[in-house]
This record gives C-alpha cells, sequence and structure tokens, in this order.
C-alpha cells in the first residue's frame, strides 16, 4: 500500500465521518430526513474553491468561469465552506422546515438536492457549470511542498484536527439537555411542543450547524482533490451517507463514525479491488455497488433498525436496578 | 382562569367547534363532556393552540392567547395531554420527565456547546424533582426503562407527570383514562384530586361519566360542535335535552 493510497483512503475516511456526523445530528438525534445534505457539502467544497483560487481571469485560471476569485490564505477557505453550508442552510431551512410535514420535507429536500445540482450544472458562468472547477489550490500551498509524502501527512494531520472538532462538538450537543429535547422532537414533535419546545427553532438550529458541519467536509474534500463538479455531488451520494448512519447506528456518534467506515469507504475499497480482479464486464462491478448499498440499507431496516451500535440508553446515577429491557425496534 | 370566548374551528365547510364560550374556573376540575364527534378534541387543540381557531378569543390569566403557538402558551402554563398515548418512545422514563422541564442551562444549543459543568447543576435539581413525582405516582423502579415499552396506563402517568414538571397553572387533559386498567383508573383520579388540592386549575375531556361525577366541580356538555350544557352532573342529569343527547342511560 503506498503513501498515496493511505492518505487518499485516511482523508476520504475524515471527510466521511465529519458528513455523518452532521447528518447523525439532523437526522439522527433531530429526525430531520436531509435529503439534500450533499448540496450543504458542495456549497462548502465551491466556497472553498472560489475562495482559495486567483480570479478567473488569471492566466493559468482562463479555461474557466467562475464568481470570485479572492485568493485567500489556509484556513479561511476551510472557515468559509463551513460558513458557506451554515447560510445556504438558512433560505433551505426557512422554506422547508417551517409549514411542512416531515414526510414532505424529506421529498422537499430531495428535489432540492436536483434542482441545485441541475443549476450548476447548466449555468456556467457561476461555477462553471457541468466541467466544473480545477486548479483549486491546496491549503498552504504557497508555505510547503505538496508534492511530498510530508504533505499527506500535513493534511491527513489537518483532517484529524477536524474530525476532532467536529466529533467534540457532536458530542456535547448529543450528550446535553438539548441532545435530548431534540431526541424528544424526534420521537413525538406535537407532544414535544405542547411541553413549550418550539420545533422549527430546533430544526433550523440543526439544520445550520449540520449544514455548517457539512460545508466543512466538503471544504477539507476540495483542497485534497483540486478540482470539484456537479458531477462529484449528485443526490445519490446523500443516500450514502444515509445508509452509513443506518448500518452504523442512528443517534450514536460512535455508530456514525463506525457508518462511515463501513459504508462510503469500506464499499469503495471493496469496489476497487473487485474491478482490479476483473470480475465480469467492465461497468459491473459499480452498478453492482449501488444494488449492495441498496440491499445493505434494506437489510438492516428490516433486521437491525437500530444499526450496529444503537443509540444507548441513558441511565442516570443512582437509578434503582432495572431489568434489562429490549431495544426499541423501529423500522 | 381560562376563557374561550364564542371560539369555531371550521374544517372546509364542517364546523367542529361551533361558537364554544366556557369558563375554566381557577383551582378546580371542569369537566367536558360530548358524545364521539362532539369536537370536544378539537376544542381542546385550539384551546392549547395545536390547532389554530377558525375565529373566536381564548384568554389564559386575563390576556388574549389566541394568536400564540403552542410552544409560547405552554411556557405560561397552560399545558396539555394527548387522547392517544404522546410518549417519547426511544426516551427513558425519566428522560420523558426532564425533557419538559424548563430553566435547564444546558437545554440550549449554547449550554450544551459550553459542556456539563455548565448545566450539571440544573440536571441534578431536576433529576432529583423528577424522581419525586415518579415516587409520587408509583413509578420509580421504571425510570432507566424505556417509555415506549411501557403499558397504556403508565403512559398515561408519563404523560401527566411530563406536563406536571413545566410547573403548569392549567392542565388540559384529553380522555386521560382512556385504555387505562381500573386500578391505574383509581390511582389516576387519585392523582388528580391531590393536584387540585394543591390548587392546579384542570380541564378534562372523559367518556366515563362516573369519573367525571366524581372528579369534576363542574360540567360542560358539548353536541354537534355546540356548547349544549353546563353545570354539576347531578344538575345535568335533570335536563331532559341533555340526557337526550347524550346521558342516555
Amino acid at each position: 500500500m503506498n503513501t498515496y493510497y493511505a492518505a487518499n483512503l485516511l482523508i476520504y475516511a475524515g471527510v466521511d465521518i465529519i458528513a455523518v456526523l452532521a447528518l447523525n445530528l439532523q437526522f439522527g438525534v433531530s429526525g430531520i430526513v436531509n435529503f439534500s445534505f450533499i448540496v450543504f457539502q458542495a456549497a462548502g467544497a465551491y466556497a472553498a474553491a472560489v475562495l482559495s483560487m486567483p480570479p478567473h481571469t488569471a492566466a493559468e485560471y482562463s479555461f474557466q468561469v467562475y464568481v470570485g476569485g479572492y485568493q485567500l490564505p489556509f484556513p479561511i477557505p476551510w472557515i468559509g465552506g463551513a460558513l458557506a453550508g451554515a447560510l445556504l442552510a438558512i433560505p433551505v431551512g426557512l422554506v422547508v422546515l417551517r409549514k411542512l410535514r416531515s414526510d414532505y420535507q424529506a421529498i422537499a429536500l430531495l428535489v432540492t438536492s436536483i434542482i441545485a445540482n441541475t443549476v450548476i450544472n447548466n449555468a456556467r458562468p457561476f461555477l462553471n457549470g457541468a466541467a466544473g472547477l480545477a486548479l483549486i489550490p491546496q491549503p498552504l500551498q504557497d508555505q510547503v511542498d505538496t508534492y511530498g509524502d510530508s504533505y499527506l501527512y500535513l493534511y491527513i494531520g489537518l483532517t484529524a484536527v477536524c474530525v476532532g472538532l467536529v466529533w467534540f462538538l457532536a458530542a456535547r450537543i448529543v450528550n446535553s439537555p438539548y441532545g435530548r429535547t431534540l431526541r424528544a422532537m424526534r420521537e413525538h414533535e406535537l407532544a414535544a411542543t405542547a411541553l413549550g419546545k418550539n420545533p422549527v427553532a430546533l430544526k433550523m438550529t440543526m439544520f445550520i450547524v449540520g449544514g455548517a458541519i457539512a460545508g466543512l467536509s466538503g471544504a477539507i474534500l476540495v483542497g485534497f482533490l483540486t478540482v470539484w463538479a456537479p458531477s462529484t455531488w449528485l443526490y445519490p451520494e446523500t443516500i450514502i451517507l444515509f445508509a452509513a448512519l443506518i448500518v452504523g447506528g442512528r443517534g450514536n456518534n460512535l455508530g456514525a463514525i463506525l457508518g462511515a467506515l463501513l459504508v462510503p469507504v469500506g464499499f469503495e475499497e471493496v469496489t476497487r479491488l473487485l474491478i482490479r480482479m476483473n470480475i465480469g464486464p467492465p461497468n459491473l462491478i459499480p452498478a453492482l455497488e449501488w444494488v449492495a448499498i441498496g440491499l445493505f440499507i434494506l437489510g438492516f431496516l428490516w433486521f437491525r433498525p437500530e444499526g450496529v451500535r444503537p443509540e444507548p440508553r441513558r441511565v442516570f446515577e443512582g437509578s434503582p436496578d432495572v431489568e434489562v429491557v429490549d431495544r426499541v425496534r423501529t423500522a | 382562569m381560562l376563557v374561550a370566548e364564542d371560539v369555531h374551528r371550521h374544517f372546509e365547510g364542517m364546523h367542529a367547534v361551533d361558537g364554544v364560550s366556557l369558563e375554566v374556573p381557577r383551582g378546580q376540575i371542569t369537566g367536558l363532556i360530548g358524545p364521539n364527534g362532539a369536537g370536544k378534541s378539537t376544542f381542546m387543540a385550539v384551546v392549547a393552540g395545536t390547532l389554530p381557531a377558525s375565529s373566536g378569543t381564548i384568554l389564559f390569566e386575563g390576556e388574549d392567547i389566541t394568536r400564540l403557538p403552542t410552544y409560547r402558551r405552554a411556557r405560561r402554563g397552560l399545558v396539555r395531554t394527548f387522547q392517544l398515548p404522546s410518549e417519547f418512545a426511544r426516551l427513558t422514563v425519566l428522560e420523558n420527565l426532564l425533557v419538559a422541564a424548563p430553566q435547564n442551562r444546558g437545554d440550549s444549543l449554547f449550554g450544551a456547546l459550553m459542556g456539563k459543568r455548565f448545566w450539571i447543576k440544573d440536571e441534578e435539581r431536576l433529576v432529583t424533582e423528577a424522581r419525586g413525582l415518579l415516587k409520587r405516582f408509583g413509578m420509580s423502579a421504571k425510570e432507566s426503562d424505556y417509555a415506549g415499552l411501557m403499558s397504556g396506563g403508565q403512559k398515561r402517568l408519563i404523560e401527566i407527570m411530563r406536563a406536571l414538571m413545566l410547573h403548569p397553572r392549567c392542565l388540559l387533559l384529553d380522555e386521560p383514562m382512556s385504555g387505562v386498567h381500573p386500578r391505574v383508573i383509581e390511582q389516576i383520579q387519585h392523582y388528580l384530586q391531590s393536584l387540585r388540592a394543591d390548587g392546579l386549575t384542570i380541564l378534562m375531556v372523559e367518556h366515563e361519566l362516573h369519573l367525571v361525577e366524581q372528579l369534576c366541580d363542574s360540567v360542560f356538555v358539548m353536541a354537534q360542535g355546540k356548547l349544549i350544557g353546563s353545570g354539576t352532573m347531578a344538575s345535568l342529569r335533570r335536563q331532559r335535552e341533555i340526557v337526550d343527547a347524550y346521558l342516555v342511560g
């Protein structure tokens, strides 16, 4: 296993862990079925790109057109990516989360994802359309050599710091009384409202927090890939993240991490190995990957809906001895 | 304490609540009875804010709350329970109570991010309070069990305890005895009486007339969306049109 391959694997794992932790806050804990999650990752990636790239009139960049081009130093593009995700969440959340019932919210968010991708694909002057952006500067590329292994280690380190930060924030939210209120809203929104909780405010907050984290994950990814195009954030990418969370365990941060390692990272690597083994026609394995992911989701929803690491039961200090209760199984 | 003035609620031409005016006196248990489809639960939902009124006014403690959303009414002390069990299934019984508790510094994004040290004192105080309620309602042994695994009667008790954690000034109970074992009904009845003794105001929809008779200081009768009578159960039984409409037998 060469260093680049290992670094690639670790950075993808970090990005996926960050993304699934954000989705856990939204879907696992708060019950928001955000089928447009990938749009917020894409917003962060595009924001980080145009914040770090020079204007498209610059000699080397004149083959593409895009707005912005500010050449801002690291870490501003990553912060900008997170901000872009958060800012985008405000109008989308206000339209979708205020009036609609949760099942219609899911449909509206899926449609939003498709519309956003189609618009960016076709509006070339905005972010270079279907061809996407290329030659996106890497973090600190003016200060360090980006071609050596040491840069890969640096990038892994930066990603790990972000994973740690997101994990810390997510853990504080999930394990607090606020996290308990979010879980109550997920279980029975009307009852939570009747107890003085404002569901729109709660959902909007988690939509924005999740949007910021998704944006950060996009910024990290684009800084590593140096390219970004609409084909990289089609709506099925969101389904993979949902699969990761369902498999890992909704409502459990550890489950989210486990799911991120098992589904997006694990599946991709297994697929890569199978392709190398030349099994069947050239496109058979990638096509079967989607079938396998679909079956994986269905299998878990049917046989183990709580995932590999279920949401823990919170037992308070001083609790009388309790008999072990069965898990509440919900499909 | 709680006043409804000419409250209407229409659903696409159907008058579920049709000009209901009533007053719930402070510190009493007031019953709301009527046949199925009379509009009782709809009226309760309108009072609690879970359904907006088509027209009319609702006053709580002298203030007009007609346009206030449900959560704001709850924060003012007007708290409802539901006709169907509405427990937070994958939260433990104790957590169900803690969710309702106001004034926990950890119950905001800022508080959560500040960490446990910021809110642990509030949490400990509220756990003690919730355990006091669990003890009073005989459910201490169940505190760490998932609420979704409780029996129908226990879920009713959880709902009532949860509402009490909010320190309500007026409790709206929608069929609190429905689907509950007779022994638990006796318990709930006993608790409601003790809550009244504590000075809590209660408006209660209930189908079991003998319970209404035992519990309620005064009773309103609804039929086809309208209020058709009020008084004590004994006096209502003497009014022929009410007996014909509802109190048959």
